[in-house]
């Protein structure tokens, strides 16, 4: 199926995004975004109004940031993961526990305290990164050195974030929701943090040697293997590596708020899984995953504000948006390829 | 002048095994040396200990005279030595230059960056000064076996190599490929560098090395220069015994009909045409041989005729009775056998052991099932008895089909096909992969149903084979035939001429691609007497 966005020449854009997929991404939305503003503009009172008057507010803009950082910086630890071999279903599970951890964390140092000059908060946004990193070494380990099964492996790595963060606030807060820290972390760094790591990712992925070790390591792990890189060290650096992002991910959407809620999906709400999606969307490479997942929570922004203004559309359904659209852009559009070796063992020879 | 590579008096100790004793090998800078033997003669395990992997139990590895002792293949590519693997090491989505310099990648920006200028400017040189016509950007998976070899040789050449190592390298090239390959060594050898390749091919190691040292059970039986050696000598050496080149056919009054095909046509997976028409018939008594370059529709034909394919027009009578559509255990309860081409694929199940194996196609039928269950006992009897009788080794039932070399596999199913006393076998390259010894045994084995008065197909591509079992010989050029020949009259010429899409009386069926594939057909015919894995 030939794509005609594909064909819409951008010269920066050329330069920076290699694939035609990802590129007729970025031009589609900019694309009715532009399309809203002008019959927003022109036509104040109507559907498009509203709308435009949404999309474009600030308030709306706040809670995009607030809900993209975990979907985006999780989708691009996926990536580092996913691209040296190991496919890291567990992002949700490191999402949960940054979440809590940082929180707690906060709150054991105490608002208004310092360590090292550091201010509680992000002592605690640290702290969350710190546990999901963890999580992911542990992760990370059983896969590659005791050869689990990544997707068992990845579904533990969840289960057990989602009954260890509400019962630990259960043994600290006695529910499990934590009291709210009374701070929060401004939306704005989100929106900094997570426009730096897609860029920052975007050149380890394709600028660095790192970068074609790590595509090596997924695609023929023997070929990075008889010149002389170790297999191992590339893939446990790909799954730290979303263990960070995915920390700062979770700390960022927790502390944006200033509490953990632990009840029912907890406040992660599968985001993990959403930003799975994402960087499948995005076909591997952080700027589309980047698009991806300000789309997903864009809607999701412009949903919950649709519902104030009393227009009745069911949040349920909205939700559902990121996995109808993955499995249309899987069946149709189909340029979304595995790694080759992703999810399998190696083993070195001799 | 000290030799470029001298191994003195290696020795390499598995437990149980002694993969190679006291193996001496010298070889000259700026030459090319070809390392014969069969398989499982040590040949992958003295280069391995040149190039590192192992460390040898005794002996010495001297580089210019200098001793080495190499703990690690790094320790082998920092001294010189590079080697190329039977299968390419490479990164398919990935492009040519970013294999080359993989591991290696110049930086710049403090180590933040590949420099891709530097990177893809020393592929260009390199390329450019040994005559590669490699395009640097091109991406792994787009490009032919062939370049990708090349960028293979490109990566040893990048890491510095002097001394390059190629385990089989024919093995997966067409026969236009294998020529320029044989160019791709003269431009190294002129410039300095020294080549030892494996093989197990005759022909190959006469036509491409300056000398040949045969292995044969782990130890060195000789070294010769390839200009004093004939086929026949080489081939006594590898085998240690003479060696009949040529399979002894005598002739045979033919019987009746047992397969008629008529004006059949088939498609291939991508619904392209890929056989146009072809009309034989092959009678009880009788080997009817097809040659052709691969690829020429030969194996929709044979999946036609063995029920695997639906043809799309024509008509193929076995026995007297329709055939086209049956199913597939309709074909084998009638009693047409099927060797097929890749084994792996299609001929066995690699992790079934070969009690399991040794009974699939008959697994419906007595004495192997029993009301709905599966006689074990009878099964392993049948499997042992297969063993024995074609000699694969290891001799044991219980070990998995995956565990044994190609060439026992292969045997492995030809014994159970045989034994099914079929009324027709249909035998498609059923001797690739498989050593000269074997070959004559499974040669041997086909003369002697033809003389029970069975009917043989025989497709193959080594011009030897065919020719040597065939009563009649037909010729497959792009889904047709070209020709139906006497094997025993007909001259190598000729048969590449067919091969090419001519006809003998010299009308060229297809007139623009001729050249090409004549000098395709040539190759294929220089290359006939190699009892080894061809393209």
């Amino acid at each position: 199926m030939r794509n005609p966005l594909a064909d819409v020449s951008i010269p920066v854009l050329d330069d920076l995004v290699e694939s035609d997929y990802v590129r007729s991404l970025i031009v589609g939305t900019v694309g009715v975004l532009g399309a809203l503003l002008v019959l927003g503009t022109l036509f104040p009172d109507s559907v498009a109004g509203d709308l435009s008057g949404i999309v474009f507010s600030t308030s709306t803009a706040a809670s995009t940031a607030r809900l993209a950082a975990p979907i985006v910086l999780a989708g691009l630890g996926g990536i580092f993961a996913e691209k040296s071999g190991v496919i890291n279903i567990g992002l949700e599970g490191l999402l949960i526990i940054s979440a809590f951890a940082s929180v707690y964390v906060a709150s054991v140092v105490g608002i208004g305290n310092a360590v090292l000059g550091v201010p509680a908060i992000w002592v605690g946004f640290l702290a969350g990164i710190a546990a999901s990193t963890a999580l992911a070494a542990v992760f990370g380990i059983v896969c590659i050195e005791f050869k689990a099964d990544q997707i068992i492996a990845g579904l533990a790595v969840w289960l057990i974030a989602l009954g260890l963060a509400p019962f630990m606030s259960t043994v600290f807060f006695g529910g499990v929701n934590t009291p709210n820290l009374g701070a929060r972390v401004s939306w704005r760094y989100s929106a900094v943090m997570v426009v730096v790591a897609t860029l920052a990712s975007w050149w380890a992925l394709n600028r660095t040697a790192f970068g074609k070790h790590l595509r090596a390591a997924g695609e023929n792990p023997k070929a990075l293997d008889t010149v002389g890189v170790s297999v191992s060290k590339v893939r446990h650096a790909g799954v730290l590596l979303s263990g960070v992002l995915s920390g700062v991910g979770g700390s960022a959407l927790a502390l944006s708020i200033g509490q953990f809620v632990g009840s029912g999906e907890t406040m992660v709400q599968g985001k993990g899984f959403i930003a799975i999606v994402a960087y499948l969307f995005g076909n591997y490479n952080p700027l589309g995953t980047l698009g991806a997942g300000v789309l997903f929570a864009g809607l999701d922004a412009i949903q919950i504000r649709l519902q104030q203004l009393g227009y009745a559309i069911p949040d349920t359904l909205v939700q559902t948006i990121p996995y109808v659209v993955v499995i249309l852009v899987l069946a149709l559009v189909g340029r979304t390829r595995l790694p080759e070796a992703a999810g399998e063992h190696y083993e070195t020879e001799d | 002048m000290n030799p470029a590579v001298h191994m003195d008096g290696i020795t390499k100790r598995f437990p149980g095994v002694v993969a190679n004793d006291d193996v001496d090998l010298a070889v000259e800078r700026g030459s090319v040396h070809a390392l014969l033997g069969e398989n499982g003669a040590g040949k992958t395990t003295l280069m391995n200990v040149l190039y590192g992997l192992y460390e040898p139990t005794e002996g010495t590895v001297f580089l210019d005279g200098e001793p080495q002792s190499f703990r690690s293949p790094r320790d082998a590519i920092d001294a010189g030595v590079g080697m190329i693997h039977q299968h390419f090491m490479l990164v398919d989505p990935m492009t040519v230059w970013e294999n080359v310099v993989l591991g290696n990648e110049p930086k710049t920006w403090g180590g933040l960056r590949v420099d891709r200028e530097a990177a893809r400017e020393a592929v260009v040189d390199l390329s450019e000064r040994y005559g590669f016509d490699v395009d640097p950007d091109a991406r792994i998976e787009d490009v032919s076996v062939g370049v990708q070899q090349r960028v293979e040789i490109l990566k040893a050449l990048y890491r510095g190599a002097d001394v390059l190592i190629l385990d089989e390298p024919t093995a997966v090239l067409t026969p236009q490929e294998v020529e320029d390959l044989y160019g791709v060594f003269e431009e190294l050898t002129d410039q300095g560098k020294t080549i030892i390749f494996i093989s197990h091919k005759l022909g190959e190691a006469l036509s491409a090395a300056d000398e040949i040292t045969v292995l044969r059970d782990g130890v060195n039986v000789g070294t010769v220069a390839s200009e004093d050696v004939t086929r026949e000598e080489l081939a006594e050496m590898m085998v240690g015994r003479e060696v009949l080149m040529e399979p002894a056919t005598t002739p045979q009054e033919p019987g009746e009909r047992v397969l008629e095909a008529t004006d059949v046509r088939a498609e291939d997976d991508r619904g392209v045409e890929a056989v146009s028409g072809i009309s034989f018939e092959v009678r009880a008594g009788e080997v009817f041989g097809i040659a052709g370059v691969d690829g020429n529709g030969q194996s929709q034909l044979v999946e036609a005729i063995t029920g695997m394919r639906e043809p799309t027009d024509g008509s193929i009578t076995y026995l007297g009775e329709p055939m086209a559509g049956e199913s597939r255990r309709e074909h084998i309860d009638r009693g047409m056998a099927f060797i097929p081409e890749d084994r792996q694929e299609r001929g066995l199940v690699m992790s079934y052991d070969l009690t399991e194996n040794g009974i699939l196609g008959s697994q419906h039928d007595p004495p192997f099932a029993e009301g709905g269950r599966l006689d074990w006992r009878a099964s392993r009897d049948h499997a042992e008895s297969v063993i024995e009788q074609y000699d694969v080794r290891p001799p044991n039932a219980d070990a998995e089909a995956e565990s044994l070399s190609g060439g026992n596999q292969q045997k492995f199913i030809v014994g159970r096909e045989f034994e099914r006393d079929p009324e027709l076998v249909v035998a498609m390259h059923p001797t690739r992969g498989v050593d000269i010894g074997s070959t004559e045994f499974l040669h041997d084995r086909l003369l002697e149903l033809r003389a029970e008065g069975k009917a043989v197909l025989l497709v193959s591509s080594k011009l030897d084979e065919v020719q040597g079992l065939s009563d009649r010989l037909a010729v497959i050029h792009d889904g047709e035939f070209t020709g139906v020949v006497d094997p025993a009259t007909v001259t190598e010429e000729e048969i590449g001429l067919l091969m090419a899409g001519e006809t003998l009386d010299g009308d060229s069926v297809e007139g623009a691609a001729v050249h090409d594939a004549v000098g395709e057909a040539e190759a294929a015919g220089t290359d006939d007497g190699d009892a080894g894995v061809d393209a």
